[in-house]
């Protein structure tokens, strides 16, 4: 086939020119302004004045940005460690032989498919409800007090489970694609040494998944260190600091939230940087840690 | 195989117990939000719910849809979907071929920022998009179907990239034997034969741009121009002040129904697309 030049390009242009503007651009000017002492976002760079470090000292100086970051940090450790798990038992339910295979795998991905939104005022609305919630009914039926489940002390957690039910669908998947990958010869060929059901998830199915497991843990991590919405849905009017994270933070200072007195682009900018540089750790760390499997299957 | 293998569902037993109670969980849930839906902040309140005691409340859902402006923000969803899953593919299709087909000066390199572009963090271009949009005083919903077109250009050009790389060559040999020129070719020949991707990728696309929220969040300026996510959120924002809980779930029903939809009818191919992408261990 003739290759034609003046076709290649016009094809690629669009393309070319939506990754300058909507990626290579705006990353280079965030990265740039995190420098750059600039108070509005729409400042032009003329207005920009040059300030070193300062705003990374500013926001780790900053209380409500530490406690943002030690939220993340607990969703990203605590959320993580639970909904890897629950995926990986519902992974391994799935894949057992059980019967409505398909209908229990599209049901237990649903909730990643449905308007966030939506999804965190069933919770808020119906599952947390302190008069008429579904855990209340539940604790009085057992004979309990009711629950003030989105009180201060309980709100991170409750916002935290609510997070991990919409999220374990879809790790469930990928480990369902991956647990599929392994040839069932080798299941029955333990199975025929007299191998048991946990001892083949220890010995086979895990050092198998090692690969899918490293993308899994990346996967999440660029998930935590976006959260967002949870946050706005748990502490919709004002922002609190049990529900606060990173991008909130970087939402109220950049946009101007309740509490903020000035606003500070700058900021904001070396949030976005800081938030950049730790996934870039964790995929490296991961990668590190978790050799790719040398087992040929 | 008619026979069931009771021996064996019976060692099953505890997977079965697993996958089902966290179904009727989330059957329960749905289920209660669309009673409750129908039912009067009373009932709602005294957890009386599933009894419809007076009746169907189904004008909740008129109430929502008109009063609420809940029509107005389903509009604007649907204009927003709809247009940026035509406007991404206008951009990302023929990239995406031509990227497959070919070797080229500056090929790899696009290949390799689109993979990379998939897995930046939206804060990181966020303040430079909104500063560039005051600029050049772009506005309104304008601004959102162009920002949400370039925002899902590198997921789709990869994904139909994988997908123009498994066609023959030779359809365009015999169409190029045959006098056809090569963009004729492009949009006669090689588009229709990765239809199936394209059927997926736009659905990722919709429920993807239906469901987005932060941009929407940031960018929204006013009632004419909100999207689903943000409206739901402003409804329960002054819920405080309406006290109309049987309306507000009535909203949280419609902004859940059409990706629910969708799923219904398309989860094995929406289920197959999620990991049938880049995701490899």
């Amino acid at each position: 086939m003739r290759k034609n030049k003046s076709m290649i390009f016009w094809f690629c242009l669009p393309a070319v020119l939506s990754l300058l503007i909507m990626f290579v651009y705006p990353v280079c000017r965030t990265v740039l302004m995190s420098f750059f002492q600039v108070e509005s976002v729409t400042s032009g760079v003329g207005e920009w004045r040059f300030n070193g470090l300062a705003n990374y000292i500013k926001i780790f100086g900053s209380q409500t940005f530490r406690i943002s970051m030690k939220n993340m940090l607990l969703i990203w450790l605590v959320g993580g460690v639970i909904t890897l798990a629950l995926a990986m038992l519902m992974a391994v339910v799935i894949t057992s032989g059980i019967r409505g295979k398909k209908f229990f795998r599209a049901a237990i991905y649903m909730p990643n498919i449905i308007s966030a939104v939506a999804l965190a005022t069933m919770w808020i609305q119906y599952i947390f409800n302190y008069d008429y919630g579904l855990l209340n009914s539940v604790v009085r039926l057992l004979g309990g007090d009711k629950v003030k489940w989105l009180g201060s002390d309980m709100k991170f957690w409750a916002m935290t489970a609510a997070f991990i039910f919409g999220s374990v669908g879809y790790y469930m998947l990928i480990y369902i694609s991956g647990i599929e990958g392994i040839p069932q010869d080798l299941y029955e060929a333990a199975t025929i040494d007299g191998a048991g059901q946990i001892k083949k998830f220890t010995r086979i199915t895990m050092p198998l998944l090692t690969g899918v497991i490293r993308t899994s843990i990346t996967f999440w991590s660029i998930n935590t260190t976006s959260f967002f919405l949870w946050t706005k849905m748990f502490s919709p009017i004002d922002t609190e600091e049990y529900t606060i994270v990173p991008v909130v933070y970087l939402y109220d200072i950049v946009f101007g939230g309740k509490g903020v007195a000035t606003r500070d682009a700058g900021a904001g900018a070396a949030v976005g940087v800081v938030l950049t540089l730790i996934i870039i750790a964790v995929y490296l760390i991961v990668n590190r840690l978790i050799k790719k499997s040398d087992l040929e299957y | 195989m008619n026979n069931i293998n009771w021996k064996k569902e019976l060692r099953l037993l505890p997977c079965y117990l697993i996958v089902c109670v966290w179904v009727v969980f989330t059957a329960i849930m749905i289920f209660w939000i669309l009673a409750a839906s129908l039912s009067t902040s009373r009932e709602i309140f005294s957890g009386e719910v599933h009894k419809f005691a007076t009746g169907f409340h189904w004008e909740n859902y008129a109430t929502a849809w008109r009063v609420q402006n809940v029509s107005l923000f389903f509009r604007n969803s649907l204009l927003y979907s709809v247009l940026s899953c035509v406007g991404v593919l206008a951009i990302s299709a023929p990239a995406a071929y031509v990227l497959a087909r070919w070797e080229f000066t500056g090929g790899r390199a696009l290949r390799i920022g689109l993979v990379i572009a998939m897995s930046v963090p939206i804060i990181m271009i966020i303040m430079p998009i909104y500063s560039l949009a005051v600029r050049w005083g772009i506005k309104g919903w304008v601004l959102l179907v162009v920002l949400y077109i370039l925002m899902r250009v590198p997921y789709t050009t990869i994904y139909l990239l994988d997908f123009f790389a498994t066609l023959s060559r030779t359809y365009e040999e015999a169409a190029y034997i045959d006098g056809c020129s090569a963009s004729k070719t492009f949009l006669k020949i090689m588009l229709p034969l990765v239809q199936p991707a394209i059927i997926t990728v736009t659905i990722f696309n919709f429920m993807s741009v239906w469901n987005e929220f932060f941009m929407a969040l940031v960018f929204t300026t006013n009632e004419d121009m909100t999207p689903v996510g943000v409206g739901l959120l402003n409804i329960i924002n002054s819920m405080k002040y309406t006290g109309n809980y049987g309306g507000m779930f009535a909203a949280v029903i419609i902004v859940f129904l059409p990706t629910f939809l969708l799923y219904i009818f398309m989860s094995e191919k929406i289920i197959a697309g999620v990991t049938g992408g880049g995701v490899k261990g």
